[in-house]
């Protein structure tokens, strides 16, 4: 048992860090519509789908993963 | 006293030749009385009449004998007064006038240390007040110094010439590197100490205070998000590090020359990211950085009941709540107006109109959150209230010297819901424990600012007839920019995605190495004995000493 619970806490660990680089993804993206996109609308579609990541990864992935096993389920 | 009243307009004509502003239509050519003038040399300055030092021994009781040609600056004794004098005068007074309001509205800033502390520490439980109030005065030592060795640097040290503060001109060296062609700036590297690089200068010691009053503003957010549970030895080390590292970075983005402020001049997206006086930079990045501390910590023992459902820990002191609130509103009338930094200059007279735009948001937000828990839950909740005040406040932070005053109440009324929305999403959804709502009203609110200021600048503001180096006003999408929209999105995607990051990095970091949470055990005692040795209120000991709630 204790070992299941040391690889489910970081596996926990594991997605936390996943979600940080998909958060950083996310503002990679939008940086990017600088140089992909010349039209407004274009560097506003890529902005959005950028910040559309960052919060897949903060809502997502990292505060899924506080969730797993949070203090009031112990 | 012809001559006193012909000296006074020698003066105007001066100071506005300083300034170099136009000459309003229909002055000179034309008006045959401007046209015979004769100009006036340093020999008629021999003749103004200066009050005789028997005459100014017996008093001034009415003020007529104080501030005369006496009292302007010499620089030749032998000489005597000069035109030259005069103009170097009125350039004087400018600074001047401009350095003290710059001081005054940052004593102001600083003074919302106090709105906070109490707000926070109304909001917790009594048997964690020293605790709380503690983090506060501690937030404001320990960012301070961190600013003040590296901090302030990294954010202004490439700044360039501040115009209204006479230039700053040893604030010069911005770090950049070049993608998509243009130049990226990144940090500044004048500035370490407040001694580097000739730094140690009157006019970089004014910009110093009231940067330093702003980041600490931000530093003290997420110990809001964060009391009753963060273990004050990794609260002083992640707060050293937020202040010096994570605040000026983004804060050199958007106001220190760098990267976000360019977007307009390198890639023609509106006036570049605009954000007056920071709802991105000191409350968003606040807000999110209390974000991450509230995840790393997680919540507070009996926030949540075993099915995950939400539980009410009451506030020890409503009346430290309110009044904290009060004190937060007054000081923002240094916030948003000061950010000006100057009275003087074309422009900066828009300080009326930013002060104004203050304080309509903030009856905005308050309103709307009052009558949104009124009618949703039956009672005007007042720590909501005091939220929807403050989220209004947060929200025209950034837009408050772009927006009119209809504008400026959109912006407050929609705060108010919002953070409403917001303080029940956090919780219920995402089971965050924010105790005082910072993440709602800093973080939701400050973004929805920075783009109110994409949709509802309107294009009337003038602060010396261009922003981020871009000729015209700020203009929203309302007002027919949507550039500047995508430039204001642009802005919270880093915020969201890079500031939000770098802050959970090291509230994760300083976990490792410190442990950010105290112990269960000192967690139900209360905070103040474990952590400060001493309880905030001791004849309350034997009535809330180890109480559940």
């Amino acid at each position: 048992m204790p070992n299941i619970k040391y690889s489910s806490h970081e596996r926990e660990k594991s997605v936390i860090l996943v979600g940080i680089v998909v958060a950083v993804l996310g503002f990679v993206i939008s940086l990017l519509s600088l140089g992909m996109a010349s039209t407004i609308n274009g560097r506003l579609v890529v902005v959005l789908l950028g910040l559309g990541v960052s919060l897949l990864g903060i809502i997502g992935l990292i505060n899924r993963a506080y969730l797993k096993n949070p203090i009031w389920k112990r | 006293m012809k001559q006193s009243l012909q000296l006074a307009g020698v003066l105007l004509a001066l100071t506005a030749g300083a300034f170099g502003q136009t000459p309003a239509p229909g002055a000179g050519a034309g008006q045959p009385a401007a046209a015979a003038a004769k100009p006036i040399t340093d020999v008629d300055l021999k003749s103004v009449d200066t009050p005789k030092p028997e005459v100014r021994a017996k008093g001034d009781p009415d003020g007529s004998l104080t501030g005369t040609a006496a009292d302007v600056a010499i620089a030749d004794a032998k000489k005597g007064l000069t035109i030259a004098d005069l103009v170097n005068q009125a350039g004087q007074n400018k600074i001047a006038i401009n350095f003290v309001w710059t001081l005054v509205t940052g004593y102001l800033v600083m003074f919302m240390q106090l709105g906070f502390a109490l707000l926070e520490t109304g909001l917790a439980r009594a048997k964690n007040a020293n605790h709380t109030m503690m983090m506060n005065i501690g937030v404001y030592g320990i960012g301070m110094l961190a600013y003040w060795m590296i901090g302030f640097s990294l954010q202004m040290g490439g700044v360039g010439a501040v115009a209204n503060l006479g230039g700053t001109p040893p604030l010069s060296a911005e770090y950049a590197f070049t993608l998509f062609g243009k130049p990226f700036g990144i940090f500044g590297q004048n500035g370490f100490f407040l001694m580097h690089n000739g730094t140690n200068d009157v006019a970089v010691m004014v910009l110093f205070l009231f940067q330093m009053v702003f980041m600490d503003t931000a530093a003290t957010i997420p110990t809001g998000a964060a009391i009753e549970r963060w273990k004050f030895s990794a609260f002083a080390i992640s707060s050293f590090v937020f202040a010096a590292f994570i605040y000026p970075l983004f804060a050199n983005w958007a106001w220190g020359g760098g990267w976000l402020s360019n977007l307009g001049t390198n890639f023609g997206l509106g006036k570049g990211y605009v954000d007056f006086a920071g709802s991105g930079v000191v409350h968003a990045v606040g807000g999110l950085s209390a974000l991450a501390i509230a995840m790393v910590l997680g919540p507070r023992i009996g926030k949540f009941t075993r099915q995950g459902k939400p539980q009410a820990i009451l506030a020890h002191d409503l009346v430290l709540v309110i009044t904290g609130c009060l004190i937060l509103a007054f000081g923002w009338f240094g916030f948003n107006p000061g950010s000006t930094l100057g009275a003087s200059t074309s422009g900066n007279l828009r300080i009326g109109a930013i002060a104004v735009n203050t304080m309509l948001a903030s009856a905005g937000g308050m309103m709307s959150a009052m009558f949104y828990m009124w009618v949703a839950y039956g009672k005007p909740d007042a720590s909501m209230t005091g939220n929807g005040f403050l989220a209004g406040l947060v929200a025209i932070t950034a837009p408050c010297a772009f927006v009119n005053p209809v504008g400026a109440v959109i912006i407050g009324l929609i705060a108010g819901v919002l953070v409403c929305v917001a303080v029940a999403f956090f919780e219920r959804v995402m089971k965050i424990d924010d105790p005082v709502g910072a993440v709602s009203v800093h973080g939701v609110c400050g973004i929805w600012g920075v783009i109110s200021v994409g949709l509802l600048a309107d294009g009337k503001s003038n602060f010396g007839s261009a922003w981020n180096g871009v000729n015209g006003s700020v203009t929203g999408l309302f007002y027919g920019d949507a550039g500047q929209l995508v430039a204001q999105l642009i802005g919270v995607s880093t915020l969201i995605g890079a500031v939000f990051s770098a802050s959970l990095v090291l509230y994760l970091v300083v976990d490792l190495f410190v442990g950010q949470r105290t112990s269960a055990k000192s967690e139900m005692e209360g905070l103040d004995l474990p952590e400060m040795g001493a309880l905030a209120y001791p004849e309350f000991d034997l009535t809330s000493r180890g109480a559940e709630v």
